[in-house]
């Protein structure tokens, strides 16, 4: 593994950290947090035109051809400055299993339109119980003869409300049991789309689906297989999402550093203390722990290696450092980083979405236990 | 260092046997005889190749520079006098990679110190055990009465230690990440087997989930400590001088060997207080062992507070408190 960035990924790094700085001011993203659609379109628009949305799907789709760690590069500028929208679930939940996963038909009908920006999608997977497990699937596809029957809830699922397409995870057997993956248009009759009040307004939603009809030619992969594009989308969702959390924590790391050099109390900086010098290292020390360990799944995904224990290490140790050095950033600022106007908040607010996107930590040690012989 | 420390290589831990930063430092800055004379002799790894060294003082442990121990120049010799303490292993050591002060007569504490090779053999060195609280013999008191030490051991410039021993410290704690994880991985290898072998409440321990969790965090943190490690091998190789890593790894080493000593007695539950040497010791002792040596070891090679200092300053820029 290489410890740095190829020039070409130095090079995309500085274009969006330029980009985000210039498109999406602090300013735009508090008033996207009350927004009902949760992003914005003139900036997804010009996301197009930088080819972000297409980055690594094949050309042949319209898409840029580029390599996984890339979008690794660009998922954690996203998290740096906070990119409210449907891209982690446009991309990094949805047309990452449908490039593996579907047919040459499906591809060549919704690739294209994710590529152009034209269409917004939503992975529906968890329910009422908000666990992330396959034991808990009981929203059911039953056939009768002519096609599936969709009847079930989702629960945070992500912009849905604005989505064009939604690929359901549904039991086509007993809950549980037979488990398949459909890709269903979010307009279509019987599908009521709702969206839940969260702490940071990141779009979740759920959804209700009362005889909602699919047919075969909807389902991706194999019926019967839909757990498997499950594990498959999330290994690779979760990398991004480590990457997004990465970019967060350097962003509150830096925020909380400078400050501490500037605040004078006592007449010295507060930096000067070593009780903060040192909750500041511990900061440090997580952060690019953290670092390394996402750049690693996401380099043995990118390499084609087995790479399941390493994005379990990289999303459980990215739950313990977002919380952990949010907290200490808080108590490091004092008072004024407590109030809306502040910056600190964002990053705070989102913690708990991140924490429970695809499994929570006990899911991920469970999963190294697993990996090291237990 | 990760393999020879996983495999337990004796001599290779507390960089004795000079491979560690002796070595390293004399083929920067050593002399083409000492070059010649050393090196054939730390590569064989005869007992001739072994190497203690005194830094420390009774009044010189953090603060390093406050040495006080006087080498004085003749014409062709130093004369040495004073105390070193908590000198690892110079029972067993050929050689010792000393520290002393040639010149007192100096604007900042940190001039005037020199850098010097002693033979253990010489004339006027006594050497007073201390035994840790473990029961273990690892470090010393030294003692230097009148001892000659030839000028051909001054190692690099004449009062200008300080600065050849901030190189032949990075390589010390550059080496520290590397040899803490082999060791740890293999410890935790150890407990992995051993709840895999051994049951509670009618089922393999290996099936607790609290076992398992724990396990797993401890596996999460080796992890962390290897890309750690990894990352400074990659930087030297490289041609990259690092700057605050190896300060941030010694600190991480120390939260790793605690987290993994605890976590070891509690799987060994009331066992873990049986002497290490005792036909009941469970997994050998190593985690008895462990558990008795970690708060100790961690003060070795600079503790954690003068590591954060170094990394709060070097890395993050904040102003020193002292
Ligand atoms: C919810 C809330 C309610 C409040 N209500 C009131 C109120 O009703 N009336 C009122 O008057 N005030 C109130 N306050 C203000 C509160 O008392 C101050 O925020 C607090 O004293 C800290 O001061 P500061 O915010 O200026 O932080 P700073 O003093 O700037 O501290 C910043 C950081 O530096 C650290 N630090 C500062 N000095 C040292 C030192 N010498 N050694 C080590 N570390 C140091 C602090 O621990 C902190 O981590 C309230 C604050 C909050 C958050
Ligand atoms: C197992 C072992 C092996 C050793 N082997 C060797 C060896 O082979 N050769 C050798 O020369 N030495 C050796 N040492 C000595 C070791 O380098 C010193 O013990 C160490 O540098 C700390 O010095 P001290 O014990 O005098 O503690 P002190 O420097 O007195 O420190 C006491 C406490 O004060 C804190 N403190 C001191 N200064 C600061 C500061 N500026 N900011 C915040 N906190 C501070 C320290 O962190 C510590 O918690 C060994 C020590 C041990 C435990």
């Amino acid at each position: 593994m290489d410890f740095d960035l190829s020039e070409q990924q130095k090079m995309l790094k500085a274009m969006a950290g330029d980009f985000m700085s210039r498109e999406c001011s602090k300013a735009r993203v508090r008033q996207l947090e009350k927004d009902s659609k949760g992003y914005d379109p003139v900036v997804w628009d010009k996301m197009v035109e930088l080819g972000w949305q297409g980055l690594i799907l094949p050309e042949k789709y319209g898409g840029m051809g580029a390599d996984f760690l890339d979008l690794v590069v660009l998922m954690e500028e996203m998290g740096r400055n906070i990119l409210p929208g449907p891209f982690f679930s446009t991309i990094g939940e949805c047309a990452i299993p449908l490039m593996t996963f579907g047919r040459d038909s499906q591809k060549a009908d919704y690739l294209p339109l994710i590529a152009s920006g034209k269409n917004i999608w939503s992975l529906a997977v968890l329910e009422h119980s908000g666990r992330f497990d396959v034991g808990e699937i009981a929203c059911c596809a039953n056939s009768d003869g002519k096609g599936y029957i969709i009847n079930g809830e989702k629960w945070f699922s992500q912009y849905a409300h604005v989505a064009d397409r939604l690929l359901v995870i549904c039991c086509t057997g007993r809950q549980g049991e037979g488990i398949t993956a459909f890709l269903i248009d979010a307009k279509k009759k019987g599908i009521k789309i709702e969206n839940i009040p969260t702490v940071a307004g990141e779009g979740q939603c759920r959804i209700r689906f009362k005889n909602v009809r699919a047919s075969s030619n909807d389902i991706l992969g194999k019926r019967g297989q839909g757990w498997k594009v499950v594990d498959y989308l999330a290994q690779r969702a979760l990398v991004l999402k480590c990457a997004e959390v990465c970019g967060a924590c350097q962003a509150v790391l830096n925020m909380t550093q400078a400050y501490a050099k500037d605040r004078v109390q006592f007449d010295k900086p507060i930096g000067s203390f070593m009780s903060i010098q040192h909750k500041l290292v511990d900061m440090l020390t997580a952060v690019e722990g953290l670092q390394y360990l996402v750049y690693q799944a996401a380099w043995l995904i990118s390499a084609g290696q087995k790479a399941d224990i390493a994005v379990a290490m990289a999303k459980a140790k990215a739950n313990e450092v977002y919380q952990r050095v949010c907290i200490d950033a808080v108590r490091i600022h004092g008072a004024i980083d407590f109030t809306m106007d502040h910056d600190l908040g964002w990053y705070f607010r989102r913690i708990k979405d991140a924490e429970f996107t695809l499994g929570d930590t006990d899911f991920m040690l469970e999963r190294i236990a697993g990996g090291i012989g237990l | 260092m990760d393999e020879a420390s996983y495999w337990d290589i004796p001599g290779m831990t507390m960089g004795v046997s000079g491979v560690g930063w002796v070595g390293q430092s004399l083929m920067l800055f050593g002399s083409e005889e000492q070059k010649k004379k050393y090196i054939p002799l730390i590569a064989s790894g005869e007992p001739d190749g072994v190497w203690c060294t005194a830094y420390s003082e009774p009044n010189a442990g953090s603060d390093f520079a406050n040495i006080q121990t006087r080498a004085v120049r003749t014409d062709s010799e130093y004369i040495l006098n004073g105390q070193k303490i908590w000198t690892s292993c110079a029972h067993r050591a050929r050689w010792c990679w000393l520290a002393a002060r040639t010149d007192t007569n100096v604007a900042k504490k940190q001039h005037g110190i020199s850098l010097l090779i002693l033979d253990m053999k010489s004339p006027g060195i006594t050497i007073k055990p201390i035994e840790n609280f473990a029961g273990v013999h690892i470090f010393n008191e030294l003692f230097f009465d009148n001892v000659k030490v030839p000028v051909a051991n001054l190692v690099g410039i004449e009062n200008r230690g300080w600065y050849h021993l901030m190189q032949s410290l990075a390589f010390e704690r550059h080496s520290m990440a590397p040899q803490f994880y082999g060791g740890a991985r293999r410890i935790h290898e150890y407990l992995v087997k051993y709840v895999r072998d051994n049951r509670y409440k009618g089922k393999p321990m290996s099936e607790d989930s609290i076992i398992r969790h724990k396990l797993a965090e401890r596996a999460l943190e080796l992890e962390t400590l290897k890309m750690f490690a990894y990352e400074i091998t990659w930087k030297i190789s490289k041609g990259i001088i690092p700057v605050y890593e190896a300060a941030r790894n010694k600190a991480y080493c120390d939260l790793v060997m605690e987290r993994l000593a605890i976590t070891g007695t509690e799987i060994l539950g009331i066992y873990s207080q049986v002497d290490a040497l005792s036909k009941w010791a469970r997994l050998m002792g190593i985690i008895t062992r462990m558990y008795m040596m970690f708060p100790g070891n961690s003060i070795a090679a600079g503790t954690d507070e003068i590591q954060k200092n170094i990394v709060g300053q070097f890395k993050l820029g904040l102003p020193r408190p002292y």
